[in-house]
């Protein structure tokens, strides 16, 4: 019944989190979605179909707790494991903040030089040989970020963000 | 009508048109391989530099575009493992398997081939079975869309990943995220909680690539255990060399798969509101299910690049039946070609074919030289496609996600839009890992308001909620969805059974 390897004890654990979470978020919406307005003339208001939606999302949700916990019981994934894979997804985790940070700079710095600085930022850390990459990683950043700005405003009278400054 | 279609003729094989169509199938082709461009962006970008064409050739320029979008989803399904367009989905589940076995050149020759033949059998039906096929398309009313819509989820649900229930709880929260916004029939807005940025809706465009593009370029970045390749190497590795008389003869070989993918095609794309999103993965589904090897789907099988690439590609032919015969265009791209006729001051309706036939003609026939075009500058594509795999994968991941950003900006040109991206590729990522399959979910958001529409509209024609039983096609697709889910769990248990 139990989980033996502790790999996937945490993948158990997480999933039984992800049900719980989107079957309550789910309820949630499901009420909201009642309490939105109804109009007498229609069989079905704007709400009727979220809430059949999200009720169905909360139902499954709770059937696939039902199912694991009876297939595996309930599994035991310690913090440590945990850390260790956390620690594994340090690239990925790294780039998810140089990306979000360049969604967010984006309308201050303008599409150009946003887009330099992310992408010679994100190549570097991901590179292993840094100074013998450099002068390709500033090449592809600039013809990156100042060409698709000039080909879309040439060709297609579409501007990317200008800088605010 | 040999007047007509001498004089299509002529008006397409002008040199000056054939050079335009051929650069127009190169650009669909690298737009719809470009996650993040779709088809139907290709082409609205297109139409302005249409304008001062002949609507002879304008049409033909755009439906060149259609057609090499159509199969250009391939060479990123393939490579990257993110489909370009929604009609690539399918692809990737064996053409990206294939290409990491180290056969990126069979991959995406298969595709190719596939799409070609696919593309031809959809032009001949449209020509000879245009008539009977949109009359019985336009025969299906609100019950029928709805019951279509749920039997293409339970499909889609079933197809993909490991568990079933992850699957439909995918395809109903892809639902639910569509239903923010304003509602489809009477604009009242729904889980907004007061947020500018969320009154619109979420563009499915930016979940397309959040989920897809953001979530497959991050688990790229994911270390395995030779750490040189993960952030030094190419993505993919292998033969390189496409094998094109093997793999034409492999995909010859397989006359039942390509016909019937093909006809799944056609008829899917001749049903406005469907489309190559669909089409790719029903034609999948058969595949496999009239495969003697199903356990092999998903892992490189050949039969499933063939069948999603002809299923998708052949939608063009469906598409434009009810846009010719009806007016109705069959998917946005539909309509943009439909906005580009009517711009030269043609009307699109029934009467099109009787006033315009050279017209009608000429569409025909661009569409049979863009197939060809596709096939040539696919294949001369492919191998400069093959040498861009060795650009190291620290350049081309933040690059691509770059690009990304690009697509999410000119599609509404609103900078939320790039904050939605950032949101939903987080989240994406997340689902990824834990085992999600992301497909249902962004089919879901596709579809969603589509069955919303129709559920509705089915409850405001009639109370009576039995209609959906005792309506033949309607109770036929309900039960096809029933019967799905049923086939799915059965062999969930056969498979526990033979593994215990």
């Amino acid at each position: 019944m139990e989980q033996k390897s502790t790999e996937a004890a945490l993948s158990s654990t997480l999933q039984l989190l992800s049900y719980v979470i989107i079957a309550i978020g789910a309820l949630f919406l499901a009420v909201k979605a009642g309490s939105l307005p109804a109009s007498r003339w229609e069989p079905m208001n704007a709400g009727t179909f979220p809430q059949i939606v999200f009720l169905s999302v909360a139902v499954l949700c709770g059937i696939a707790v039902i199912l694991e916990v009876a297939r595996n019981g309930f599994p035991r994934a310690s913090l440590n494991v945990a850390l260790t894979r956390l620690n594994r997804l340090k690239p990925v985790i790294v780039n998810i903040i140089l990306f979000t940070c360049y969604m967010i700079a984006m309308p201050w710095l303008g599409f150009i030089t946003s887009t330099f600085i992310y992408l010679v930022t994100a190549q570097t850390f991901l590179t292993t040989e840094k100074l013998k990459a450099l002068p390709v990683i500033l090449c592809i950043a600039v013809v990156f970020s100042a060409g698709p700005y000039f080909m879309f405003s040439e060709l297609f009278n579409i501007y990317l963000p200008r800088a605010q400054w | 009508m040999t007047d007509a279609f001498l004089t299509a003729m002529s008006g397409v094989m002008e040199p000056y048109t054939l050079m335009l169509m051929m650069v127009a199938t190169c650009a669909g082709i690298i737009a719809a391989a470009i996650p993040g461009f779709t088809i139907t962006m290709a082409i609205v970008l297109t139409l302005p530099l249409t304008f001062a064409m002949p609507p002879m050739q304008g049409i033909a320029v755009m439906l060149s575009v259609y057609v090499g979008g159509l199969s250009g989803g391939l060479f990123s399904a393939a490579l990257l493992g993110i489909p370009g367009t929604p009609s690539a989905v399918a692809t990737t589940f064996d053409a990206f398997p294939m290409a990491r076995q180290g056969k990126p050149g069979k991959a995406l020759s298969l595709g190719l081939f596939a799409s070609f033949i696919g593309s031809i059998i959809s032009i001949a039906v449209l020509i000879i079975a245009a008539p009977p096929l949109a009359m019985l398309a336009v025969k299906l009313g609100p019950w029928e869309y709805f019951a279509l819509i749920i039997f293409a989820l339970t499909i889609i649900a079933s197809l993909v990943g490991d568990s079933l229930i992850r699957g439909l709880i995918a395809g109903l929260v892809g639902i639910g995220i569509a239903t923010i916004g304003p509602d489809p029939l009477m604009g009242r807005e729904r889980f907004t909680f007061g947020y500018e940025i969320l009154a619109a809706g979420i563009p499915f465009l930016v979940i397309l690539i959040g989920m897809y593009a953001m979530s497959q370029l991050l688990s790229e970045l994911e270390p395995s255990r030779d750490q040189h390749s993960q952030t030094s190497g190419s993505l993919i590795s292998g033969d390189m060399r496409p094998h094109l008389w093997q793999t034409a003869k492999s995909v010859i070989m397989r006359p039942i798969n390509v016909i019937r993918s093909s006809l799944i095609g056609v008829f899917i794309g001749a049903v406005p509101g469907a489309g190559s999103s669909i089409s790719n993965l029903l034609a999948y589904d058969q595949a496999k299910r009239a495969s003697k090897h199903p356990e092999t789907f998903g892992k490189g099988e050949p039969d499933g690049v063939v069948a999603s690439e002809a299923g998708n590609s052949s939608t063009v032919g469906g598409s434009l039946i009810p846009l010719i015969a009806l007016g109705i265009p069959g998917s946005p791209a539909d309509a943009v070609l439909m906005a580009a006729i009517m711009v030269h001051g043609i009307s699109i309706g029934p009467r099109l074919i009787l006033d315009h036939p050279d017209l009608v003609y000429s569409m025909f026939i661009a569409m049979a030289i863009a197939s060809v075009f596709m096939l040539f500058i696919g294949i001369l594509l492919m191998r400069a496609f093959l040498n861009l795999l060795n650009i190291p994968k620290y350049i081309i991941v933040p690059t691509v996600l770059a690009c990304c950003a690009i697509g999410t900006y000119t599609l509404n040109n609103r900078l939320s839009d790039l904050y939605l991206l950032a949101c939903i590729g987080i989240v994406g990522y997340i689902l990824k890992k834990l085992d999600y399959p992301l497909a249902p979910l962004v089919l879901g958001v596709v579809l969603g308001p589509i069955a919303e529409t129709n559920l509705r509209r089915a409850f405001q024609t009639s109370t009576d909620w039995t209609l959906f039983f005792t309506r033949p096609i309607s109770a036929l697709l309900l039960a096809l969805a029933v019967a799905s889910i049923a086939y799915s769990v059965y062999s969930l248990i056969k498979q526990r059974k033979a593994v215990a």
